[in-house]
């Protein structure tokens, strides 16, 4: 027996889990509908692919929410997972998961999947025949990944540093990474069975003021890991930055350059798409404006040529939304989908000049670590500030940079820590920015900025 | 003057948290941050380490209520802490509640100043200006 066949038993003998029989999920992923890879409707769709947010504790009412979805005309559904289970809290979910089925109420923010099991959940993944992604934010996803797979789901989302500098304070990093190495060697292993697996990143971070020169470097970073292990199908993300013109910029240099960094590794093969998120940050709690932005963000992901769209809804800023505006925001955006037709192709050369330059250079800093394997070299530089998120909660994050918006919105670097961004390319982001402004006036700026959709 | 400050519990949100320290240096305070999902204990323990003047605890989900209940008895465990001064800001309850509840309580449970929902130069003016009138 391999020694990687050995690891899936023992983690598969869970007491949470019931039997697990290897040679039937084989048989199964052999033979499964190609709709519910995603990876196919990627290769044959005609158009970008409408995926929602949600997560139900009970089984009754995620069938009811995906029957909601379905109705709405949604090209993929979510499955969130709930944050005990993420955090490999099985016994809690499970008690939770009972009181949801007794009471009538939810006692978990997502769907204990582990505790569900592969065998209930396949039945609900297969009924309704559509591509499912798996949301969650687990940083040792090793079961969860099994269970998704024996269920039926080809997309998994995450990565070992998007998954946790955004979400956690001290979970060893170390770790993260090697944990995920395990979830990338099983989608590789099954996407040899049928359609490949997508695995897609985490592009939105901390969604607050992220520079996009950091965004496309980790998304790149998290694309060349998954492609190492023989992952066939990846995407890469971000969400709307709060500038039209940052987020086309972006768009069209997160496409060449994790291209680039796919050839450099000769892994060409691989079929990359790009997702983009709707507005992430604090959303306006006037509910018509929040529409607004929706919208917007629609027409943007159409000029980037986003892949998949994923949606936001008009409820954002008051808590949890309900399945009836989960829906609502599905046709709606399929509905302005449907009427952008030949958008102009917008060109900006010197801004995708710079940002091309500064993800070179911080990419060949990482790659330059003299660490053996790139996960290494990737978890030092993170320990060294060479990648640095703003606003990142975990303890080995430098927290060195610091950005603001220019008078168009775009987000600038005024502040670079240790990455190294290139002299010329922060002399023209700070050249955007009035810096003549004392401290205090600065960080004002940027408490507004955060706030840049209110 | 040393300030210690970070989240309280099991809280993760940390942008006012970073606002907060850049706000604090741009006045002139050194600043000791521990971040986020920080237990009383720790911001206890960072003041004797440091010898910090002043402790602001943020808090944004709501649980500092649960936290703060035990703050009097854990202080008293240390010894000299009472010049420290004791202040607490952010979104201090779960659900909602006014300013003229909440702030009473929250100085029952051993804290100068508390601010809940209120800006963060407002919040910062006043901790200078309470500084000044004690120093007098």
């Amino acid at each position: 027996m391999s020694l990687l066949q050995e690891e899936r038993e023992i983690i598969l003998s869970n007491e949470y889990v019931d039997n697990f029989d290897f040679a039937e999920v084989e048989d199964f992923v052999k033979n499964a509908s190609k709709e519910l890879f995603i990876s196919h409707h990627f290769k044959n769709k005609k158009k970008m692919l409408v995926q929602p947010r949600g997560g139900f504790p009970t089984y009754k009412k995620q069938f009811a929410l995906n029957e909601f979805f379905v109705e709405a005309n949604v090209d993929v559904l979510p499955l969130t997972i709930d944050s005990n289970t993420r955090l490999n809290d099985y016994a809690t979910a499970k008690k939770m998961l009972r009181l949801s089925e007794e009471n009538e109420i939810d006692m978990l923010n997502g769907y204990p999947l582990v505790n569900h099991g592969y065998r209930t959940t396949r039945k609900m993944i297969t009924h309704f025949n559509k591509p499912v992604s798996l949301r969650h934010g687990t940083p040792d996803a090793r079961l969860l990944i099994e269970t998704a797979i024996a269920s039926g789901i080809f997309e998994i989302e995450g990565g070992p540093i998007t998954y946790l500098l955004p979400y956690s304070k001290n979970f060893p990093l170390d770790k993260a990474f090697l944990y995920w190495k395990y979830v990338e060697k099983i989608c590789a292993n099954y996407s040899k069975l049928n359609e490949p697996i997508n695995r897609e990143s985490f592009g939105p971070l901390t969604a607050t003021l992220v520079p996009p020169a950091i965004t496309i470097v980790i998304q790149i970073i998290e694309m060349m890991l998954s492609l190492e292990e023989g992952v066939k199908s990846f995407s890469v993300s971000f969400s709307q930055t709060g500038s039209m013109n940052q987020d086309i910029v972006m768009g069209a240099v997160i496409k060449k350059l994790a291209r680039h960094y796919a050839q450099e590794i000769n892994c060409a093969d691989a079929t990359i798409n790009l997702v983009y998120h709707q507005w992430m940050g604090a959303f306006p709690t006037n509910k018509d404006y929040a529409e607004q932005l929706i919208n917007m963000s629609t027409v943007i992901a159409a000029m980037v040529g986003a892949d998949k769209i994923i949606t936001k809804t008009r409820e954002e800023a008051s808590g949890i939304p309900t399945k009836e505006a989960n829906a609502k925001t599905v046709a709606n955006t399929q509905y302005t989908l449907g009427i952008l037709n030949g958008l102009p192709n917008i060109v900006d050369k010197e801004e995708e000049e710079i940002l091309t330059l500064e993800v070179h250079a911080i990419m060949e800093a990482v790659l330059n670590d003299p660490a053996d394997t790139l996960w290494r070299k990737a978890f030092n530089s993170i320990k060294s500030g060479i990648i640095d998120v703003p606003f990142s909660p975990h303890i080995i994050n430098h927290n060195e940079m610091i950005t603001i918006r220019d008078a168009k919105k775009n987000i600038r670097i005024i502040k670079r820590g240790n990455v190294p961004i290139p002299d010329r390319c922060f002399e023209y982001e700070k050249a955007q920015c009035d810096l003549t402004k004392d401290t205090t006036s600065i960080v004002n700026d940027i408490i507004h900025d955060i706030g840049i959709m209110q | 003057m040393k300030v210690v400050t970070g989240v309280v519990g099991n809280d993760i949100h940390v942008v006012a948290n970073r606002l907060i320290e850049l706000s604090l240096n741009a006045r002139g305070f050194e600043v000791f941050n521990l971040g986020v999902n920080t237990y009383l204990e720790e911001f206890f323990d960072a003041v004797v380490e440091t010898g910090a003047d002043i402790l602001l605890i943020s808090s944004l989900n709501g649980e500092a209520e649960g936290w703060s209940r035990e703050i009097k008895l854990l202080k008293s465990k240390y010894k000299n802490l009472d010049n420290l001064v004791m202040m607490i800001g952010g979104n201090l309850v779960v659900g909602s509640a006014d300013a003229e509840t909440i702030i009473p309580k929250y100085k029952n449970y051993g804290f100068d100043l508390v601010f809940h929902q209120v800006d963060l130069n407002t919040g910062l003016d006043t901790l200078e200006e309470f500084l000044k009138e004690r120093n007098k």
